[in-house]
């Protein structure tokens, strides 16, 4: 196990060290409780064998037990309340620290991501952290305590028989430290096999209708079956050694009951010590050993939080190449219902390449502009930055002759609609969707941009209409109605600046034209930027800058490049010719 | 779930794990045997030490030997016990593992894609694995801490009711409640916490995608701390329903030991009597005073157990429910007679899905006969992707297909798809090395094929690129791999497959220009003496592939024609956008 995540989950206690303790203390209160019980055993049986008293006189001492035995009761929901609270409030600071880290490195890094294993890590990964707090650390501590308040009890009462345990007692650790750790690294690459197994069985279940279509379905069942087999025969075969150290501490646990057992009977016989402090210690060597044990079944737990804190610690320390959106001190707020543009030598890159390069760009208030270019050119990138999702690693972005960074983003944010290629569907009915990009936004409003956008007939297929639940558990959308989904959003904004990134290029023919009638109508009177694949539909009167390999390469008019013999002249060559 | 269905579950249970019940019977024996072990050396040992103080007080002579072996035979017994307990119930787990997923692979190959919704969804999905993993801990789990704790409850009755029966009746109460009632309430209890912490997973699932996902939109829409307290106050939720849980738990194992304190309290007030009246001999009032505390610690797990056993079950009832349901096309028993030809013949096609209100192929017409090359072009929801589901014996369908004049019914649905490779629309790739990623319809391949299909899929200066070529790791756990690159690894792996029907599902999308044009030279190629069947909702450059297309729509063909003609027209009929932006008289309602 990798040091760096064992000391990483470690400082994560700090902060719950006040609830932790407070745990610790009702765990060693009833401890001292357990003692004072067997104590009141002892005498009891004691008084009653030798001195020959009557229930009459000793049911007051029995009558003790009871309260005893609740107050031991009360203080166990205490101690787990405690610790179950430490690994809550671990979690939830973990998890909100993982939200501020995956805000710091912002929607680029984000749409790079493999949705299964983040979503995996951000649930799955915070939750395997818990019982290493509510578990396993506790545990740890109990292992120590535990036992020093019973030797602490057993000492005045049997010298002899303290010193069988304290004698045993610091062997086991030894031992298992002599004999362990080679079983610990065993069990930890075991435990590491049998959890890629489980991955590997579950991403053929993933993969199950590839394996149909390659007719590969029997060739994997065997494959299963082999490796289930393989890893049984292998795994046995070190758990006979390793299984060994592990039967040291039950050993030792044992014998030493034992050997109390033995020497306090022969003792007694002899008549060197009292009944009562016989069986005092008796009934307590069973105890000495059991937080121990305890320990042993809390191991997996830490491997697997272990294991967690891995993965979580990668994805805090990720870092995205440019850190978008940090806010200068003074930052101004932009209140316009025009917005011009000036790109003046931005670059940007993600550290080995730079994605734009050099790029200068104007864009007048109310104007349109279309940004043409192959894959990869840079096109996206530079709505991002304008976005401020990124911030150029070189030159400045000037809105309204005001430089970028000085902005209040969230301000200049208000200021944009974006209808991207793929518009994410929220979890939560097609209203809160909507209502995410205006939240104040009213009925009427609502109902305008339904129909503006063409929602409206969407709407009305609906189960329960504009409460009908999307995304995983609800009814997914086309992509026709998830682009519609994201006009209406961009309608409810009603921002002077909009900006289209190629939002018909995973449409047909017939839906394409029904979104671009509906963007037609909100680009009215706005600023526009819009990304084009389709060349050959751009207008003659269109302004277009044609992007290749992250610089603007051509600008102009679209009827004067097309007869340019230029880079835009060439991309509609190449298109023309499919 | 009542008792008669609980039981129905384990019984189908067990009978499926029966092949494994001599390694689950020894593991249940020898984990009995330690813990009786365990129990029966604390109770001799007070026996023991009282015999021996009483022979000490009286001077009596006194045979130490017996009781003394004894110990350490039980001791012996314990500890060996505990090392064979641990080994052999390990043994048994990994049986069970191995034998659980292969039956369930088993069950759940024939019904993908079609009946298999676990396989669209990421939420349904994590909850499939959730569930294996609970059964697979049914064992270790559940069964042993109940057998147990039921052994040593009859053991510990039996001995109880020889010396004290009085207490045997009390303790049979104590018993009923710690591992019957006390069990029962914390589960009733504990469903609607229990539930509400799923639901909250769940929607912390949602979350999480959501802020992967829809980051940018959160970004711009000025909804970033929305969310995070959102992630927030679902945390707390989470949080509070598991606090009730865990609290349950508590006052579970509390119970346990105020039951067992009640015992030792029942057993002094009926054994001091005993005592004083000699009716019970002291030793043995100690080995009692020391036998029911010890009894009740293995009754401890048992709220944990119980709790366990009905999530497990609940586990177990999805999971049968699954592997039960019918496999959406039935294999024909005989193998079809040999045919001569590929040629394909799709005649009054109709498919609908299982919960869909309209046919998504309705009365398509489609014939691809050997070495054709077809194009196959409609707008999204015309009903492409069903059809390929029926060409695969995905889906069944009505109307006829047949492949080489014979229909698909009588095929085997592997002796379709070896005649048939696809390249999907998105691929999916395995957590496996590139060379098997590739491999996938052809185990057998050579180095020198693969390189072959990686040259043929344009894939070379990828693999070039790669760290350790085909041996590079991809997929979950592996390198990342862009959508333009899983469809060059799709591709090469269609090739591989050496098929004389080639499928292509819109295999450009996604890829930049550059890479596509030169993508379509070696599909070319590769469709020499091959029927080609290309979907695609624009065909574009694609066109050189193919000699015909058919449009269709709404789940028909609307008509066939050439590709001069297709383009020809798609020149005028195509959509300008900007036109569209010029048009200023629409109106605003």
């Amino acid at each position: 196990m990798p040091l760096a995540s064992t000391s990483w989950l470690r400082q994560q206690a700090r902060p719950v060290r006040g609830v932790l303790i407070g745990g610790l203390l009702a765990g060693s209160a009833q401890a001292a409780l357990m003692c004072a019980g067997a104590w009141l055993v002892a005498h009891l049986l004691a008084q009653a064998i030798f001195h020959h008293r009557a229930l009459a006189s000793l049911w007051p001492l029995l009558a003790a037990l009871l309260p005893m035995a609740l107050a031991r009761g009360a203080l166990g929901v205490a101690q787990r309340r405690a610790c179950f609270d430490a690994g809550a409030k671990v979690s939830m600071s973990v998890r909100l620290a993982l939200e501020q880290r995956l805000r710091a490195l912002g929607p680029l890094w984000a749409a790079q991501q493999s949705r299964g294993d983040i979503v995996t890590r951000l649930v799955d990964g915070i939750d395997a952290l818990v019982p290493y707090y509510a578990g396993y650390l506790p545990q740890l501590a109990f292992a120590a305590i535990v036992p020093a308040i019973i030797l602490a009890c057993a000492l005045p009462a049997d010298a002899w028989s303290a010193l069988v345990l304290v004698a045993t007692a610091p062997l086991i650790p030894v031992f298992m430290l002599l004999a362990g750790r080679a079983a610990e690294q065993a069990s930890q690459r075991r435990w590491k096999r049998l959890r890629r197994m489980g991955a590997h069985f579950m991403d053929a279940l993933a993969g199950l209708t590839t394996l149909r279509l390659f007719r590969a379905v029997a060739r994997e069942e065997t494959f299963l079956a082999a490796t289930g087999e393989a890893y049984r025969r292998e795994t046995m075969a070190v758990l006979r050694i390793a299984f060994l150290s592990a039967v040291v501490l039950e050993f030792f646990a044992t014998v030493s009951i034992a050997v109390v057992a033995v020497l306090v009977g022969f003792r007694l016989l002899w008549g060197k010590l009292d009944f009562e402090s016989g069986l005092f210690v008796l009934l307590l060597a069973p105890e000495f050993f059991l937080p121990l044990r305890a320990l042993g079944t809390q191991r997996h737990r830490k491997m697997e939080a272990a294991a967690a804190a891995e993965d979580l610690t990668a994805l805090l320390q990720t870092t995205a190449a440019p850190a978008a959106g940090a806010l200068p001190a003074t930052s101004q707020s932009i209140a316009s219902t025009q917005i011009g543009i000036a790109f003046e030598h931005v670059s940007f890159g993600y550290g080995a390449g730079d994605v734009v390069r050099d790029v200068s760009l104007a864009i007048a208030a109310g104007e349109r502009l279309t940004v043409v270019g192959t894959t990869g050119s840079g096109k996206s990138t530079l709505l991002s930055l304008l976005m401020s999702m990124a911030t150029p690693r070189d030159g400045r972005i000037l809105i309204n002759g005001e430089d970028l960074t000085g902005l209040d983003l969230d301000g200049w944010r208000r200021h944009i609609a974006w209808v991207p290629q793929r518009a994410h569907v929220f979890h939560g009915t097609l209203r809160d969707n909507l209502l995410l990009a205006a939240p104040a936004a009213s009925a009427w409003q609502l109902e305008r941009a339904l129909h503006a956008a063409a929602l409206a007939p969407v709407v009305a297929r609906l189960p329960r209409g504009l409460d009908t639940p999307l995304g995983e558990h609800g009814r997914g959308l086309s992509g026709g109605e998830r682009q519609r989904l994201s006009l209406a959003r961009a309608w409810l904004r009603d921002t002077p600046l909009l900006l289209l990134d190629e939002p018909t290029q995973h449409l047909d023919a017939a839906t394409a034209l029904q979104i671009d009638t509906a963007l037609a109508q909100l680009a009215q009177g706005r600023t526009v930027i819009r990304i084009a694949h389709r060349l050959d539909a751009i207008g003659a009167h269109e302004q277009v800058a044609v992007m290749a390999a992250g610089r603007v390469v051509e600008t102009g008019r679209a009827e004067t490049l097309r007869h340019a013999h230029g880079a835009f002249a060439r991309l509609l060559a190449a298109d023309r010719a499919a | 779930m009542n008792l008669n269905h609980s039981s129905g579950l384990l019984h189908r249970l067990f009978a499926l794990l029966r092949s494994e019940r001599r390694a689950m019977l020894a593991g249940v024996l020898v984990a009995v045997l330690g813990t009786l072990a365990g129990i029966a050396l604390i109770a001799v040992s007070g026996h023991f030490i009282t015999a021996m103080a009483l022979a000490g007080a009286s001077g009596a002579a006194i045979n130490y030997y017996t009781p003394a072996a004894l110990i350490r035979l039980l001791a012996i017994v314990r500890t060996l016990g505990r090392y064979l307990d641990r080994l052999i119930t390990h043994d048994a787990t990994l049986r069970l593992l191995a034998r659980l997923r292969g039956w369930l692979f088993g069950k759940l190959a024939p019904l993908a894609p079609a009946r298999l919704a676990a396989l669209h969804s990421t939420a349904l999905f994590s909850r499939l694995r959730a569930d294996i993993d609970a059964l697979e801990h049914i064992y270790l789990g559940v069964a042993i801490p109940l057998l147990s704790a039921l052994a040593v409850m009859l053991g510990t009755l039996t001995v109880v009711l020889v010396y004290l029966p009085w207490l045997g009746a009390g303790l049979l109460v104590l018993f009923m409640a710690s591992a019957w009632w006390l069990p029962a309430w914390t589960w009733r209890s504990g469903q609607a916490p229990g539930s509400e912490s799923v639901a909250c997973t769940d929607m912390l699932r949602e979350l999480a995608d959501d802020g992967l996902r829809g980051r940018a939109e959160l970004v711009l829409f000025g909804a970033e701390a929305m969310h995070a307290e959102r992630i927030a106050a679902i945390t707390t939720k989470q949080q509070a329903a598991r606090r009730k849980l865990d609290t349950l738990q508590a006052i579970g194992s509390a119970g346990v030991m105020l039951t067992a304190q009640c015992a030792l309290i029942g057993a002094l007030l009926l054994g001091l009597p005993a005592l004083h009246a000699a009716t019970l001999a002291a030793p043995d009032l100690v080995m009692l005073a020391l036998l029911l505390p010890a009894a009740f610690e293995s009754i401890a797990p048992l709220p944990d157990a119980w709790a366990q056993l009905g999530a497990s079950l609940l586990c177990a009832q999805r999971v049968f429910a699954l592997a039960d349901t019918p496999p959406a096309i039935e294999e024909p028993i005989s193998a079809p007679p040999p045919a001569s030809s590929t040629d394909l013949a799709i005649r009054q096609l109709r498919l609908r899905y299982d919960d869909a209100p309209s046919w998504a192929l309705d009365g398509l017409e489609l014939d691809l006969p050997q070495g054709a090359r077809l194009a196959l072009v409609g707008p999204s929801g015309a009903g492409k992707s069903s059809l390929l589901a029926a060409l695969l014996r995905f889906y069944p369908y009505q109307g006829s297909i047949t492949l080489g004049g014979i229909p698909l019914e009588q095929w085997q649905g592997d002796d379709v798809r070896a005649r048939i490779a696809v390249v999907e629309q998105q691929p999916y790739l395995f957590d496996a090395s590139l060379r098997e990623n590739l491999r996938l319809g052809c185990p057998d391949a050579s180095d020198e094929m693969l390189h072959t299909a990686i040259a043929q899929a344009c894939l070379h200066d990828y693999v070039a690129s790669l760290p350790h070529g085909l041996d590079t790791w991809i997929g979950e756990n592996g390198i990342r791999v862009s959508g333009g690159e899983a469809r060059r690894i799709a591709i090469a792996r269609a090739l591989l497959l050496d098929a004389p029907i080639l499928i292509l599902d819109e295999p450009t999308e996604g890829l930049d220009a550059v890479t596509a044009s030169t993508l379509y030279e070696s599909l070319a190629a590769l469709a020499q003496g091959r029927s080609l069947l290309l979907i695609t909702h624009r065909l574009g450059k694609l066109s050189a592939l193919v000699n015909e297309v058919a449009v269709m729509r709404d789940g028909s063909i609307a008509e066939g024609l050439s590709v001069a003609a297709y383009q020809a027209r798609g020149a005028t009929a195509a959509p300008a956008m900007p036109a569209a932006l010029d048009r200023q008289a629409l109106n605003v309602p």
